[in-house]
């Protein structure tokens, strides 16, 4: 006899199999969304508000799964997605499809310590060797190879259709807000890439803007609309009348000081912006409220103030405008000054209507870094989806800056580790090779998945790709070593060289994903017991 | 111990539903053609309106597509993408709002086909996209430019844009209003042209009267009185004060006590509360104001002060209003009365009176020197045609918007859309593979609107859209604008029959109704159902959530 829990308990093959299962059926729901010619999904809420997404990540998300198994995967794809942005879908497939195998190896006896001994040391062997010999550095391919990394990541996506202008929108973005890192290494804050979206005209109608954008209109319509020479002022406290803070009282024995009192509320809130206006500020950020009545002293001064500005955009444009952020205009001594020092530059603010929208658009800051992505298209959930793409690909473009070197797409890498993978697993004596070369048939999934979204035929096309890759591994001749970087053509049904057809991706994401998936895999796999407690009963209680 | 055959794995929450594959695909489609079918019957000049019962039991009577759609309670998730298509078009055109839902869902029907041939949805939307730069190219291609000082041409494009509507019946009045209203508010500075409509032109609705009666003012209006009836109700060349402060006693923000010790302290109180008011009011005395405006409310002795020295006070007039006045008048709108300077004060509107019409007073600012904004007083049997003509009324000054905006014209009444079909058609020869054949489809797609005017006029449909594509196939340079002239039935020169539209509004029409079949034809999985309560967890787009 078992000891009895409150709950119920599930243990050993049965448990596996259960967690297999569950881990296929969230693989088998993202699969279709894989490549050039996936499909999206189209995703509904109780309320009835509509997600369309092609991304994994963003499509296991709202998938509400339960299945505790299931729910690592859905981590996992948050976790690509948070470390590289791109590569969601591929990463819940490979680890569904080693989980598969693993389990049958389960099946044969084979302890599943064993297997996963054999998977490390697959995955740490693929990753050596896609470093070795798989990975191109991108100073030999020149300018194009970042476009068309962006490409690749983008025409898999809705907008895979208008992918040059997009593709080099982004890389004109990513390597404008390029900085010196401290390690002397170029940084690509992508932080300082602004996306914003408005409904209207056409995905093609998106542009880049050299420059820091705010989606809310200038807060009276009096103010002018376009300041040339811009001297910007960024505050973190309201212009309201003045107010005691909570609890504070003042207690007045005169009737008329109460008079008095109101006025210097007025007063109060009155110095502080002459003192902003008098050094000299013509555009003022604040993120908190400005009242009605100290409008009126921004538009004689013929400043453009913006009120309720997000902190972290005021962050933004504080640095890079050379601005400081200030909370009050108390300095040590307890008077309020306000500095010239405190106020950044620019070449222009301006305000311009897009749409039915009105933006703010701020050019040529001192320390500009700063790029804006004004999105376009039909309806919300484009406009969704265009960004959620758009920051893939940003994603993606950063990380092949950063790490200047790139991998064959089109499941040439897939293919290419496979073949080296069994080969290097019969250099083994143990039981670590059964396990790895499960692993080398794994990887396969990704070409297989590809073809299949693209209807043609996955035998075929995977036994050509074998063909090539085991060809140039096994030949020390120049130009059959090239057939490394064969890979699919989905749109042809054929077989091609992926690196002069410009399919690329960051080294860094097939490596992470590689990790990702195989660690997933094996915290799945080191399950032998699910034991779900029971709720526990609620007091009753006593109703007094 | 669980025994060996388990359970079904639950993965997915039990309540949601999904559809995927063909079902889904095939179900979207479905989906958006009852959108389009719901309006179908609004397009063209033949067209009829829709009555829409709102829960609350009140009725709205329309034909413009996107007030009819946003009435509307769908389910279908596609559906409602594509009701968004007409709130688009509204927003960045503002016409054409039909249309573009009828183009949308016949790009959906025509691509039906395909589905059961097994063609790869990709395919289809790559080639939808191709033939969408095409459509563009040849539009531009057929748009010819006109002068914006052209008064004349600009009121034939608004005249047969509106054609349709229901309004068409007073002729060209909601025209001519359309026109002097956008000339009114039009700005044209150092080359930037600015028209705002949502801002500075008002319509103002006042049940009763004749259409005939409607008009632009050379000024503002707004439905407010005087607050004392013997304040003053006419006054020529005005001073104007706007103020958006009250004229009351306020108390200060910071929690403040009076302690008191004897009865007359209390008295004192009073008297300095009655005390500040006057004050207020002596600085506004100060600039001899004939009128004052202010946003928020006014107190009986203020109102009392201001009377002696006979300056007609009006309260609590909304913000936008005050803009507008602001912009009529030259008059700043001033917070603190202390404060008041000269300039403050406008001067540029030659006529203030307050008219009774109907049971309600209405304030009338008019004759003034150059306004930069306009109020259309709109007047006609109910309330519920004066919205229905108001819509007309907005989508009219849209138009006239977007030709001084851009203005390039092609012709209407299907003529442009047949001239697309006709020259996509001939591209789609030279389209190697697959591809092809979507791309006739879309092409055919596009003689959906002459094909629905078609039908909408109650002519012989077949015969009319077979002659018009003939004509449009002919080689000669007339061809591209034949047109299908809706009010008669018959085939038409538009340059002859004088319809035109403008170029931005197509072009728009094009790219949303593509856009969205493409998006929704790239669906084979809805999954519905999904409880709110897990999000908010930051989109996975967020740029914000990836580490540096």
């Amino acid at each position: 006899m078992s000891v009895s829990i409150l709950g119920s308990r599930e243990s050993g093959q049965n448990i596996r199999d259960t967690n297999v299962r569950a881990v296929q059926a969230v693989a088998n729901i993202v699969k279709s969304s894989l490549g050039p010619n996936g499909l999206d999904k189209m995703l509904v809420d109780e309320i009835g508000d509509v997600v369309i997404s092609n991304d994994g990540a963003t499509i296991l998300r709202s998938l509400e799964v339960q299945h505790p198994a299931a729910k690592v995967l859905v981590e996992l794809s948050r976790l690509q997605d948070q470390e590289v942005g791109d590569g969601t879908t591929s990463v819940v497939i490979v680890a569904a499809e080693l989980l598969k195998r693993a389990n049958d190896l389960v099946k044969y006896k084979i302890h599943p310590t064993t297997i996963i001994a054999g998977f490390r040391l697959a995955m740490k062997e693929s990753i050596q060797y896609i470093k070795d010999y798989l990975s191109v550095k991108t100073e030999s391919l020149g300018k194009d190879a970042i476009l068309n990394v962006a490409k690749t990541s983008l025409n898999s996506k809705l907008i895979g259709a208008e992918s040059d202008h997009f593709a080099s929108m982004i890389v004109n973005c990513v390597e404008a807000v390029g900085v010196m890192g401290a390690s002397k290494e170029m940084k690509y804050p992508i932080k300082s890439i602004k996306v914003l979206k408005c409904i209207g005209q056409s995905a093609k109608e998106s542009v880049h803007l050299n420059g820091f954008a705010l989606m809310t209109g200038r807060t009276a319509q009096g103010m002018p609309t376009s300041i040339k020479n811009a001297r910007i002022a960024c505050l973190d406290f309201n212009l309201n009348k003045f107010k005691l803070q909570m609890g504070a009282q003042v207690l007045v024995n005169d009737a008329k000081n109460l008079e008095k009192i109101r006025l210097r509320e007025l007063e109060i809130t009155k110095e502080r912006i002459e003192k902003v206006l008098k050094a000299g500020a013509n555009v003022i950020f604040a993120t908190k409220a400005i009242d009605d009545f100290a409008l009126k002293y921004f538009v004689e001064a013929g400043a453009i103030a913006v009120r309720r500005v997000d902190k972290k955009d005021i962050r933004k444009i504080a640095k890079q405008c050379g601005a400081e952020v200030l909370i009050t205009l108390m300095n040590n001594e307890g008077e309020e000054v306000f500095n010239e020092s405190s106020l950044g530059s620019a070449e222009e603010v301006s305000e311009e209507r897009l749409g039915d929208n009105d933006f703010i658009f701020i050019k040529g800051m001192k320390h500009s870094s700063s790029q804006t992505l004004i999105l376009r298209g039909a309806n919300e959930f484009m406009l969704d989806e265009i960004e959620r793409s758009v920051h893939d690909a940003i994603c993606v473009v950063k990380r092949v800056l950063e790490s200047k070197s790139v991998v064959v797409g089109g499941g040439a890498v897939e293919t290419a580790l496979s073949i080296y993978l069994d080969s290097f697993a019969r250099t083994l004596g143990s039981k670590e090779q059964l396990a790895i070369s499960e692993f080398a048939e794994s990887l396969l999934v990704i070409p297989k998945t590809l073809a299949i979204n693209a209807a043609q035929d996955a035998c075929d096309l995977l036994a050509k790709l074998k063909m090539y890759h085991s060809a140039s591994q096994n030949s020390s001749d120049e130009k059959k070593q090239e057939y490394k970087y064969v890979g699919l053509d989905l749109a042809n049904g054929k077989v091609r060289n992926n690196l002069k057809a410009g399919v690329l991706e960051p080294t860094i994401s097939k490596i992470k994903s590689l990790k990702f998936a195989t660690e997933a895999a094996i915290s799945i796999l080191r399950i032998d017991d699910l034991i779900e407690l029971a709720p526990k009963p609620e007091k009753e209680r006593d109703g007094h | 111990m669980i025994p060996g055959n388990s359970a079904p794995v639950i993965v997915l929450n039990t309540n949601t539903q999904t559809d995927d594959g063909k079902r889904a695909q095939l179900a979207n489609i479905r989906a958006s053609r009852a959108v389009a079918d719901i309006i179908r019957t609004t397009l063209g000049p033949k067209s009829m309106l829709k009555m829409l019962l709102d829960p609350m039991g009140g009725i709205v009577m329309t034909n413009d597509g996107n007030a009819i759609l946003r009435e509307i309670d769908v389910k279908h998730p596609a559906a409602k993408s594509m009701i968004e298509l007409s709130r688009t078009q509204d927003d960045e055109v503002g016409d054409g709002t039909t249309s573009v839902i009828i183009l949308a869902g016949e790009l959906m029907t025509v691509s039906e086909p395909f589905f059961t041939m097994k063609i790869h949805p990709i395919i289809i939307v790559s080639s939808y996209f191709k033939a969408m730069d095409h459509a563009l190219k040849v539009a531009e291609k057929i748009a010819r430019e006109i002068s914006v000082e052209n008064h004349e041409e600009i009121a034939d494009v608004i005249h047969s844009c509106i054609g349709t509507k229901f309004s068409s019946r007073w002729g060209s009045l909601i025209v001519d209003l359309a026109v002097q209203a956008v000339k009114a508010v039009f700005i044209n500075k150092n080359g930037k042209k600015e028209v705002d409509i949502k801002r500075y032109a008002k319509v103002e609705k006042i049940p009763g009267g004749n259409l005939e009666d409607s008009r632009v003012l050379n000024g503002v209006m707004f439905n407010k009185d005087v607050t004392h009836p013997k304040m003053r109700r006419f006054i020529q060349n005005p001073r104007i004060m706007l103020l958006d402060c009250p004229l009351e006693y306020k108390k200060a923000e910071s929690m403040t006590n009076v302690e008191m010790t004897k009865e007359e302290d209390f008295a004192e109180i009073l008297r300095q509360e009655e005390e500040e008011v006057c004050k207020l009011c002596q600085a506004i005395m100060k600039f001899n104001p004939d009128i004052v405006i202010t946003e928020k409310g006014v107190s009986d002795i203020a109102q009392h002060f201001l009377l002696k020295q006979n300056i007609s006070v009006i309260r609590r007039i909304r913000k936008t209003d005050n803009n507008r006045i602001a912009r009529v008048s030259g008059a700043t709108i001033v917070n603190r009365p202390e404060e008041l300077q000269e300039s403050d004060i406008g001067t540029k509107c030659k006529r203030f009176e307050i008219k009774l019409v109907g049971d309600e007073y209405y304030t009338f600012m008019e004759e003034c020197e150059e306004p930069k904004a306009c109020s259309i007083l709109l007047r006609g049997g109910t309330k519920d045609v004066l919205n229905e003509i108001e819509r007309n009324l907005q989508d009219a000054m849209s138009v006239a918007r977007n030709i001084i905006l851009d203005p390039k014209l092609v012709p209407g009444g299907g003529a442009v859309e047949m001239h697309v079909a006709t020259e996509l058609t001939k591209i789609a020869n030279s389209i190697e593979g697959i591809e092809q054949w979507p791309f006739l489809a879309a092409a055919t797609a596009f003689e959906v609107i002459p094909r629905t005017l078609a039908q909408n006029c109650g002519c012989n449909v077949i015969r009319i859209v077979t002659e018009l594509r003939s004509k449009h196939a002919e080689e000669s340079k007339d061809a591209p604008y034949w047109g299908i002239d809706g009010n008669e039935g018959k085939l038409a020169d538009m340059r002859v029959i004088k319809i035109w539209e403008p170029l931005v509004v197509k072009k728009q029409t094009f790219k949303t109704a593509v856009e969205s079949a493409a998006m929704l034809l790239r669906i084979d999985n809805v999954v519905s159902g999904i409880s709110k309560k897990e999000k908010k967890q930051g989109p996975a787009g967020n740029i914000e959530d990836a580490e540096i």
